[in-house]
């Protein structure tokens, strides 16, 4: 009774909780899993009954996701040259041929330029805020920091209406312009208080030495603040990042071909009577496994992204 | 120390202005940094704010832009106010609100409590479990209507091995009393990690000299758990309740793929049926009123909310 | 409850925002109850009140 310290769980209480909590971990991800797997089912597979835990691995889905195809009839199909790819070998096996990519790719990539963009200004400009909301007696500080907070929460479908009218006045409908500028908006909000936390984190001495050392206030920011900030800045971009790649509703009400991301796109991937799992889910795999990775690498951040800042451990 | 490009630039800048620009006092700098936000969320929020406040008041259409617009002063509020329909909308809103924050706190404060027990490994699992709650929620509950099918899908399979209930006798999406609670399932899976995180860190923020006190005082374990633990966490469940609370309120990505609103309206949350009146029966000055009212109720809700931020934060 | 009564004479912030607080808790849940319709019909009079004072009082003194 007296050899362990009073705070320190039992190793039967450990034992027990790991148990739980490792249970609870395999189950949640079985979803996931779900996923990842059905990617690389063969369209039979996918849909068997009793659903296939062993199965053999096909790529049918991501030549799928890829690709548009059509029907021939099997006179046509003997008519043609021999499969030159492994890819169109896969189609040949279905009676069909390839008739053109996806659109998958476009989606994708814009996802990509819209995601960056709009995390390369808003860390840009949230940076600049931070710093002067952290540093200075910016006036109604508390009541500007509540309205740039505020402007997050609100409902996306009902910010949706004006700017929609708005794009559609000034031509950013269906723009990359417009959905970065939009994409920024939300995040700055998010990226001026986590920053905001990261900066008030940073001792003033550093800069007030260098002050006096004849820096200019521009210097001591860039020279001094801005070094140490990296982390912070870092681990913030990725998490404007995260949202951009996420975000569905702005997507899907203001966008419909040439700027549309790859959430509203993914959802209508649609095959033979009904949605093309397999495809679906290697469309999902492709876009998920990025962010998993990022999660990962930010978990010592998490819970400063989620809570704006406020919980630092 | 000297040639880095700000010093090039310094030194190649003719001096009225280098001194204008090192004379800039800290106020101006203030301003320098923090005007381009407020323009930019002036711009992008609040313009379009005062925009739907003005439409509100209108019988505007959007897909009949030359039509001439009246002003129908309160009308369109005391049409949405008295609309019974609404009412049940809200109604489905509160239910999905209700179960889902209950199971979430729950599920979250309990795997809390289990990490806090510093097993081996925890800080694997634990990221492993957050794992859902960063992922995409539109192509996440699209991919879960294929769990839920019946038969084929992995859910009610998973639901027939434990309970020996045929897995084609039941459909979480297409059954009116069951797809309510497919909702609430996703959600709760995909956030329950928020309220875990939150609440251990409400865990881990109570200093140990505190247990060692109460067990010198010989308070049982339960007693220490209801008399420290759960007051001490109190602040941090506020915040993961009210952030799950608003966020569920306007709750939109993940019910439009799982189930659309559907059977007829029985999952059609707030901003599935706002999304109707304005992007389908283009009813913009009414879907403006609409989004006024849900604007207002969030954010109160959120100044709720900043409020037991800085109490957090103190802490 | 004095100390309550007291700061909110003297016009302090404290118990101000938590009644304007309570105020929009009130109208969310009128918003969304089952029950009555003329809550649901005045549930927005209530929120907007509420939220209107929270914006006001909380620049009160501490």
């Amino acid at each position: 009774m007296s050899s362990y310290s009073i705070t320190e769980p039992s190793s039967l209480q450990k034992w027990l909780a790991g148990t739980l909590v490792v249970a609870y971990a395999v189950i949640t991800l079985l979803p996931l899993v779900w996923i990842l797997t059905t990617g690389f089912k063969s369209p039979v597979d996918a849909i068997a009954y009793p659903p296939k835990i062993l199965f053999e691995p096909s790529l049918e889905g991501y030549v799928n996701l890829f690709t548009t195809r059509t029907r021939v009839s099997p006179e046509t199909l003997e008519a043609l040259p021999p499969p030159v790819t492994w890819y169109e070998e896969v189609v040949r096996n279905r009676d069909m041929v390839i008739a053109g990519p996806s659109r998958y790719g476009e989606r994708f990539l814009n996802s990509v330029i819209i995601g960056f963009g709009s995390t390369f200004l808003s860390v840009f400009l949230g940076t600049l805020a931070a710093y002067a909301f952290s540093r200075f007696k910016v006036p109604l500080k508390d009541d500007l920091l509540f309205f740039i907070l505020s402007t997050r929460m609100m409902p996306p479908i009902a910010v949706a209406i004006p700017i929609f009218l708005m794009f559609r006045t000034l031509g950013l409908s269906d723009t990359h312009l417009g959905m970065i500028l939009l994409y920024t908006a939300v995040n700055i909000s998010l990226a001026v208080w986590l920053l905001k936390g990261f900066m008030d984190e940073i001792p003033r001495e550093y800069e007030e030495a260098a002050l006096i050392d004849g820096y200019t206030r521009f210097q001591a920011f860039y020279k001094v603040v801005l070094p140490q900030a990296a982390t912070g800045i870092a681990s913030t971009a990725i998490f404007c990042l995260i949202f951009s790649w996420n975000e569905y509703a702005f997507a899907v009400l203001l966008t419909s071909g040439t700027a549309q991301t790859a959430p509203p796109f993914i959802p209508t991937i649609i095959g033979v009577g009904g949605q093309d799992w397999p495809a679906v889910a290697a469309g999902a795999t492709l876009f998920l496994v990025p962010v998993m990775v990022f999660t990962i690498l930010l978990r010592k951040h998490l819970l400063r992204g989620i809570t704006f800042g406020a919980v630092r451990k | 120390m000297s040639d880095t490009p700000i010093d090039r630039v310094a030194k190649a800048t003719p001096p009225s202005v280098a001194s204008k620009i090192r004379g800039l006092s800290d106020r101006a700098i203030a301003w320098l940094f923090v005007l381009p936000t407020i323009f930019l969320l002036l711009a992008v929020n609040i313009f379009p704010l005062i925009w739907t406040i003005n439409l509100s008041f209108t019988n505007f259409r959007a897909n009949r832009p030359n039509r001439e617009v009246d002003y129908i002063g309160l009308r369109n509020y005391e049409r949405i106010l008295t609309d019974e329909d609404i009412w049940l909308t809200m109604q489905a809103t509160a239910h999905f609100l209700f179960w889902t924050i209950f199971f979430q706190v729950l599920i979250g404060f309990t795997l809390a409590w289990l990490i806090n027990r510093k097993f081996k490994g925890n800080d694997l699992w634990t990221t492993l479990i957050v794992l859902p709650m960063m992922l995409s929620p539109a192509v996440v509950g699209n991919f879960w209507t294929f769990l839920y099918q019946p038969q084929i899908g992995l859910f009610n399979y998973g639901i027939s091995f434990l309970t020996g209930i045929d897995p084609s006798s039941f459909q979480m999406i297409g059954d009116v009393t069951l797809a309510p609670w497919s909702i609430v399932i996703v959600d709760t899976w995909m956030w329950t990690p928020f309220v875990m995180l939150i609440c251990l860190a409400g865990l881990r923020s109570i200093p140990d000299y505190i247990y060692e006190a109460a067990e010198i005082d010989r308070a049982s374990q339960w007693r220490q758990f209801w008399t420290i633990t759960i007051p001490m966490v109190l602040p941090f469940l506020m915040l993961a309740v009210l952030f799950r609370g608003i966020e569920n309120f306007k709750m939109f990505d993940l019910v439009v793929q799982l189930t659309g609103g559907g059977p007829g309206s029985i999952t059609e949350l707030t901003s599935i049926n706002l999304k109707r009146e304005a992007f389908e029966k283009w009813r913009t000055g009414y879907a403006s009123a609409y989004a006024i009212i849900l604007f207002v109720t969030v954010f109160g809700l959120a100044s709720i909310y900043v409020k037991a931020l800085n109490k957090v934060k103190e802490r | 409850m004095s100390q309550f009564v007291h700061g909110l004479m003297r016009f302090r912030r404290g118990p101000w925002e938590m009644l304007a607080s309570v105020l929009i808790a009130i109208g969310v849940v009128m918003l969304m109850q089952p029950v009555v319709l003329w809550a649901y019909t005045y549930s927005f009079i209530v929120t907007l009140t509420g939220t209107v004072m929270f914006i006001v009082v909380s620049h009160f003194p501490d």
